[in-house]
């Protein structure tokens, strides 16, 4: 994948979703507030609100496997990564900054296609768990014909 | 906390996006946005295929999904466990949902390109608020643009009808439709587009809220929002304009690295800021007669009452402008005017202003002061006035006679000539106020000159 792709996969701003599956394949998801990687997205650590994510932590507990998609709300540049959950764990309070961010930065976003700040900061957010995936497949999800297609 | 489909339907109007996970024949989750999940019935939604994407062969393989769908107001959000049941390719439900994505296709000039393959129905397993999604309560809905309860139906009807019965003119019919449409609905901007078979467009005669820029604004069938509407003959509402045309460019940029060439996108008539649009077809039997129009800056304006109600209104106006258009087609009930004796022109008592009129041939059009006027057939009755009213001085004309001159090139049935004259009234008043057309009665009209006009053609 590009550096400039993974530069704005990882912009303030993002929306963030999660999904999982249970054994049974039964998916679920959830909306996510951040992302981040410490290796160039090899693996990607998203944070999800405890409030809204039981199903989720329950099914990456079973299955372990993650599909995370990020879009830029302005213009629906997204990117999805699917993989294999290698920690989930409740998040840190050193990270709780980061993640306040993160939903402030969103916030702003979505204030400015005229969805009101106040609106984006009632979301649950906090405390999150933190789930770290090791990124087998990246794949482009812009709207249009080529959405689904694997990024090498 | 279980909550009824039918209990959440301010979710289905595609104002926030929905997002939708699946997963493959292994386990494998996906998860994307999808505009809107459209609701069916209490136990059933339906989302729409428009590329055949991983979701849809998540479908095939595994046929079960989880959407989470938001209320646009409280912005509650809600988890539903779904189970996928068929593909429609054709009906009233593949029928509504693809008027929407062809409006915004059209609209964003990916006609064609984008659009719907097939509706995809699921049964609702489970239904369930997200406990949590918002750190303080949901504040409670307020009562909405909706009007039930605080005006009868039938008041309504009543109100609308009476004004249709009481316009003595296509245009004051019109006007007066749009004046009760602010007053019983607060519809603040809105307008009547008439249908011109002779040239396959619509062409807005009436608006309020708009200043008088919208008259003369003209669509072809077909194209953007309104023009859509009027092709398949079908009400059109859409709730989060905005987030729709985000959509629709993102997929006409991902397709413009292809081959095809892609139309200009078409600016939307009326406010630049709308979020929300009703657009109702005026139809009698199966004859176009244009389309009634309704724009706000509140995505949550319009609802389903008044979709469904406004469908009946609909009726009568349409049946209310055929009427009026048939009666002042009606040969005027005096001796034409062709036949009276030439009044002298009367001289002026002041210097008069000049006015340069130059008829363009090619483009069948008139500029005055060269800035456009009008085109087409009003152009040409135009044309055909002032240049008797110079030659002989004539100033009073007949519908009758403009209507059996060929070189106009009026339809032989259903010319829709009071229309025209609304219409070349409009632009007169907009672009050359001191050339007006007036009415003299049914089937007569005066040109009336307080300058010095200067004819040319090109």
């Amino acid at each position: 994948m590009s550096q400039s792709r993974n530069q704005r996969c990882l912009e303030p701003g993002l929306s963030v979703l999660v999904g999982t599956a249970d054994a049974a394949g039964m998916p679920s998801c959830c909306r996510g507030i951040a992302i981040s990687t410490a290796d160039d997205l090899q693996t990607i650590t998203v944070y999800v609100p405890v409030a809204t994510s039981h199903e989720t932590i329950q099914n990456v507990g079973v299955t372990r496997r993650v599909a995370v998609t990020v879009t830029h709300p302005r213009d629906n540049f997204a990117t999805q990564f699917k993989g294999s959950a290698v920690e989930a764990r409740l998040a840190r309070e050193d990270e709780a900054p980061f993640v306040r961010a993160r939903l402030d930065a969103f916030a702003d976003v979505l204030d400015r296609i005229g969805v009101p700040r106040r609106v984006t900061r009632g979301m649950a957010h906090w405390p999150a768990f933190a789930v770290t995936l090791r990124v087998d497949q990246t794949f482009e999800q812009t709207p249009g014909p080529n959405a689904g297609r694997p990024i090498a | 906390m279980k909550v009824r489909v039918s209990d959440i339907r301010r979710c289905f109007q595609g104002v926030v996006p929905s997002m939708v996970a699946t997963a493959d024949g292994r386990g494998v989750p996906n998860v994307v946005y999808v505009s809107q999940v459209y609701f069916v019935d209490d136990r059933h939604v339906a989302l729409s295929c428009q590329f055949f994407s991983k979701t849809r062969r998540n479908l095939d393989e595994n046929p079960v999904a989880c959407a989470e769908v938001m209320d646009p107001i409280t912005l509650q959000a809600y988890r539903l466990k779904l189970k996928f049941l068929r593909s429609e390719r054709s009906g009233p439900l593949f029928d509504t949902m693809s008027l929407r994505i062809d409006a915004i296709a059209s609209h964003t000039g990916m006609a064609g390109v984008f659009k719907l393959i097939a509706a995809d129905v699921f049964e609702v397993l489970s239904a369930d608020l997200v406990e949590g999604y918002l750190m303080d309560a949901p504040v409670d809905a307020p009562a909405g643009a909706s009007l039930d309860g605080l005006r009868t139906e039938v008041r309504g009807l009543q109100w609308v009808s009476d004004r249709i019965n009481r316009a003595t003119s296509l245009e004051s019919l019109l006007s007066g439709v749009l004046e009760a449409l602010e007053e019983y609905f607060t519809f603040s901007h809105t307008s009547v587009l008439l249908h011109d078979e002779a040239n396959h467009r619509l062409t807005t005669l009436a608006s309020r809220g708009y200043g008088r820029s919208g008259i003369g604004a003209e669509v072809g069938i077909g194209e953007g929002l309104i023009g859509t509407v009027a092709r398949e003959r079908r009400l059109l509402r859409l709730s989060s304009l905005d987030a729709d045309l985000r959509y629709g460019r993102a997929i006409r940029r991902a397709a413009a690295d292809g081959s095809r060439m892609l139309q200009e996108e078409i600016p939307l008539p009326g406010l630049p800021d709308a979020q929300s649009v009703l657009a109702i077809p005026l139809t009698v039997g199966d004859r176009l007669i244009g389309v009634i129009a309704a724009e706000d800056r509140d995505p949550m304006r319009f609802n389903e009452w008044h979709e469904a109600y406004l469908e009946v209104l609909a009726n009568q106006i349409a049946l209310g402008i055929d009427r009026m258009i048939e009666r002042c087609d009606e040969p005027a009930d005096t001796s034409p005017a062709i036949d009276a004796p030439a009044p002298l022109p009367a001289k002026p008592a002041a210097p008069r202003s000049r006015r340069r009129l130059t008829y363009y041939k090619h483009d069948d059009a008139i500029f005055v002061d060269d800035e456009y006027l009008i085109r087409n057939i009003p152009a040409r009755i135009l044309w055909k006035v002032l240049g008797e009213s110079t030659r002989t001085g004539r100033t009073e004309f007949s519908n009758r006679e403009m209507r059996i001159d060929p070189s106009l090139g009026l339809p032989p049935v259903k010319d829709n000539f009071e229309s025209r004259l609304i219409l070349l009234r409009h632009r007169l008043q907009e672009k050359c106020p001191d050339l007006q057309i007036v009415s003299t009665g049914r089937g007569r009209f005066a040109l009336r000159a307080d300058a010095v006009i200067e004819m040319s053609e090109r």
